[in-house]
């Protein structure tokens, strides 16, 4: 047994990690999902078994091969939750707790080690911007680099400048947030519900509906208190067209006691207890009607089938008492025209919330249009760590963007010699360390001369 | 003169000008001694962002909210990013090399929102529900700007192959360090304006790579370098230049893109309640994500550190525009508003 667990822990050391750890898989990693990713981009993703057998035909299958049957086996109607791109994802992520932990952690150890100066001078022969210099000295060179922002350390008759270490950090930072996001969104998922509610304009419901929830998402399904719907409306521009949704949503306990109370709109969610609500969608619930004199009713609407884009509601209205005739009343919003046809199929009359119209004989009064809101519901526990991971992330990104520059100067042989490199600008850098150079021991030698104006051959 | 006359007026002048600016850079190239066309293309992309920002800024009047509900006006925010982050590079290169890329990219994206575009698409529309929010704002213009960054960048490093086709090429920059060490074989009459063809890093480079960039000395000291010579600072190359701008201005787009892929999914977490749902938008801006991130990633890898980073930076490119135009000609998903139904 021990000799099983000592070779696994050297095949994890030796053999695993370093392949995990190394550049070129997560390079490849990267690409695999970027190429995989654009197949459910390109390939119309969940959509219905008969609309893959009409749009990729066996004969002829698309270049050759693509046809119905491939796509469904491969899983290419719903790429993102296939086992195989889980599977790259799961290699990716195990890449990168590999590289955050070998690489990334272990770069720290840059900070813990000892100032390096530079006590001889064959030691700026590595460096590619390196100079001697036949004037100059430790005291002309300090200022010159603190006014550009170097932090300057000197020992004896040698100089170590530094800057943008907050560079060297950037990376490290990005990769750690990376796995909070992994891992803040993995939790989400195994604890996270999603819920769909169509709610009329005055009712009370329970989270019921649920279509997408993790393995220990129960916990998070609200069980001691309710949402009531106050009333649902939509604010239409001049020309008619929708400027947004509200529900006015009240929290209510098994009292009925209100426990809270917003009006939401789209952008504009309502949150209770880790409980998101946002408004989603819209629908026409009834028609409140009088008949001549009668009690206002509440006749439900439906929406009908429609082949295009365009929402249409309906519901009938008996206008006899033995039901042998009635009416059709059509609304396509919640503006308050309802249009209104007879048996015959032949539009009638159209009537506004508030007025009355005569039909078959009797006074068919709009007395109101109930809408009824559509809510998408959601817990994600997960949040705040992938927001934690996404504040990192955004933080770690902008100080990469630094680059980490030194400089070392040497008192040496009458001469004065100076050096330096830098991580990423090399260009911003060749030119700053040329000019303090140029200052110390100003030459003729073009320090500043374009050096990239013209064409190479 | 009304603020709709004045826009189509503005856009016109942008095209005029950055037509003439493309032939100014392009003269530039060809007459290098020349110095005054230079000067020319600089002052004209200048001149064609102010026009831009003045455009977009009367939309702005006119419509009441930040100008980017629709094709015409994000098209024409991406020229303005694209001409303002030419200029930084052209700034941090000194290269008309620069302009002479980028410039033609900028006319021809200013011709199609003026010319081949139709009027109608063209108008000013009020925003949908969805996109009425001060994350709009944020999280378009980001987006609009990393594309407009990522694109320079790669178009640098499409000069950057051209200029250096056929040859074998180390690269300089990067997060760990490499290439700040003197190539072995000291230049000694240092021909600023060659290309560095010294692919003798390598066991260098090996080094770099894995302990970012200390234990180098004992190699290059043992090198036949240290003749008796005077120690002088080795210069970069034009493709060392084009390549290490390249570099940087992607490496504005990346944590752009980043920021701006971020913003859009706490954005789509606060409004519909889920931060990622493989909308094709979304999964490109993912792409491009990841594209860019091996470019980074291969530009510190042993052994990669020729010409094949500046291959996937320029076919970066492609992914790019893929990511902005592409999926909306598709027509599917989320980010369908605005564009062609």
């Amino acid at each position: 047994m021990t000799t099983v667990n000592r070779w696994l822990q050297r095949y994890f050391k030796r053999e695993l990690l370093p392949l995990l750890a190394d550049l070129r898989l997560a390079i490849a990693l990267l690409l695999v999902i970027a190429v995989t990713s654009i197949t459910g981009t390109v390939i119309e993703q969940g959509e219905s078994l008969a609309f893959y057998q009409t749009n990729y035909p066996s004969d002829p299958a698309l270049f050759g091969f693509l046809d119905w049957r491939v796509i469904l086996v491969s899983g290419l109607d719903h790429v993102y939750r296939t086992w195989w791109y889980l599977a790259i994802l799961i290699v990716f992520g195990a890449s990168l707790t590999a590289c955050t932990f070998t690489r990334q952690i272990t770069a720290l150890r840059w900070f813990s080690r000892p100032w390096n100066f530079y006590s001889q001078p064959r030691q700026f022969n590595k460096l590619a911007l390196s100079g001697e210099l036949t004037q100059g000295n430790l005291e002309a060179i300090s200022p010159l680099l603190e006014k550009r922002g170097y932090k300057v350390f000197t020992r004896d008759r040698t100089l170590y400048a530094q800057k943008g270490v907050a560079g060297r950090i950037g990376p490290i930072v990005v990769h750690a947030s990376m796995l909070i996001i992994l891992a803040g969104a993995i939790y989400g998922s195994m604890t996270g519900f999603f819920a769909q509610e169509i709610v009329p304009s005055g009712q009370v419901f329970q989270i019921r509906n649920i279509f997408d929830a993790g393995p220990w998402a129960e916990a998070q399904v609200p069980k001691d208190w309710a949402v009531r719907v106050n009333d649902f409306w939509i604010d239409y521009t001049p020309e008619g067209v929708i400027d947004q949704f509200y529900s006015d949503l009240s929290v209510i306990n098994e009292d009925g006691e209100e426990l809270a109370q917003k009006t939401i709109h789209v952008n504009e969610p309502l949150r209770y207890k880790g409980v998101t609500l946002y408004q989603a969608d819209w629908g026409i619930a009834a028609v409140q009607v009088k008949l001549n004199n009668s009690p206002v009713l509440e006749i439900p609407m439906g929406q009908l089938p429609t082949e295009g884009k365009s929402r249409i509601w309906g519901t009938l209205v008996p206008t006899k008492p033995d039901m042998s005739e009635s009416v059709s009343l059509l609304a396509t919003d919640l503006q308050g025209t309802l249009l209104v046809y007879d048996t015959a199929g032949q539009l009638v009359a159209t009537v506004r919330k508030g007025m009355a119209t005569e039909v078959n004989g009797i006074q068919l009064s709009i007395v109101d249009i109930i809408g009824s809101t559509g809510l998408q519901i959601k817990a994600d526990p997960g949040i705040p760590w992938v927001y934690l991971g996404f504040g990192l992330l955004m933080v770690g990104v902008l100080m990469s963007y630094i680059s980490h520059s030194q400089v070392w100067a040497l008192e040496a042989d009458d001469k004065f010699f100076v050096g330096g490199r830098t991580n990423r600008a090399q260009v911003t850098f060749e030119r700053e360390l040329l000019q303090i150079m140029e200052a110390i021991e100003p030459t003729t030698s073009a320090a500043d001369a374009p050096a990239t104006s013209a064409i190479a051959p | 003169m009304d603020l709709v006359t004045l826009q189509g007026w503005l856009d016109n002048t942008a095209f005029t000008i950055l037509f003439f600016t493309m032939l100014a850079y392009w003269s530039s190239i060809a007459f290098p001694k020349v110095r005054l066309l230079g000067g020319l293309g600089t002052t004209g992309m200048a001149l064609a962002n102010m026009a831009i920002a003045a455009l977009l800024t009367a939309r702005w009047i006119e419509g009441g909210y930040f100008p980017l509900s629709n094709l015409y006006e994000s098209l024409f925010f991406v020229i303005w990013g694209i001409t303002a982050v030419h200029l930084v590079a052209e700034r941090m290169s000194r290269s008309q090399l620069v302009g002479a890329i980028t410039a033609p990219i900028a006319m021809g994206m200013t011709a199609f929102g003026t010319l081949t575009l139709p009027d109608n698409m063209q108008v000013s529309e009020p925003l949908v529900p969805a996109l009425k929010s001060n994350w709009l704002m944020m999280h378009v213009s980001v987006m609009l700007l990393s594309y407009a960054a990522l694109m320079v960048g790669a178009l640098m490093a499409i000069a950057f192959l051209i200029v250096t086709r056929g040859q074998a090429i180390e690269l300089r920059g990067s997060s760990v360090g490499t290439g700040a060490f003197r190539e072995t074989k000291l230049r000694r009459n240092p021909n600023l304006q060659t290309v560095s063809a010294a692919p003798n890093l390598a066991g260098e480079t090996d080094t770099v790579t894995r302990d970012g960039g200390t234990a180098v000395l004992a190699k290059v000291v043992t090198a036949p370098t240290t003749a008796p010579q005077k120690l002088t600072p080795q210069r970069l190359t034009l493709a060392d230049t084009l390549d290490n701008i390249s570099y940087r201005i992607i490496g504005i787009g990346f944590p752009l893109l980043t920021i701006g892929i971020i913003s859009g999914a706490v954005w789509a977490n606060e409004a519909w309640g889920s931060y990622w749902s493989w909308d094709p938008k979304e999964t490109w801006a993912l792409i491009t994500w990841l594209v860019f991130a091996a470019y980074l990633h291969a530009r510190i890898t042993k052994g990669w550190q020729g010409r094949r980073p500046a291959i996937l930076a320029a076919s970066g490119f492609l992914v790019v525009w893929v990511c902005y135009l592409g999926v909306n000609i598709l027509g599917k998903g989320l980010h369908s508003y605005g564009w062609f139904f």
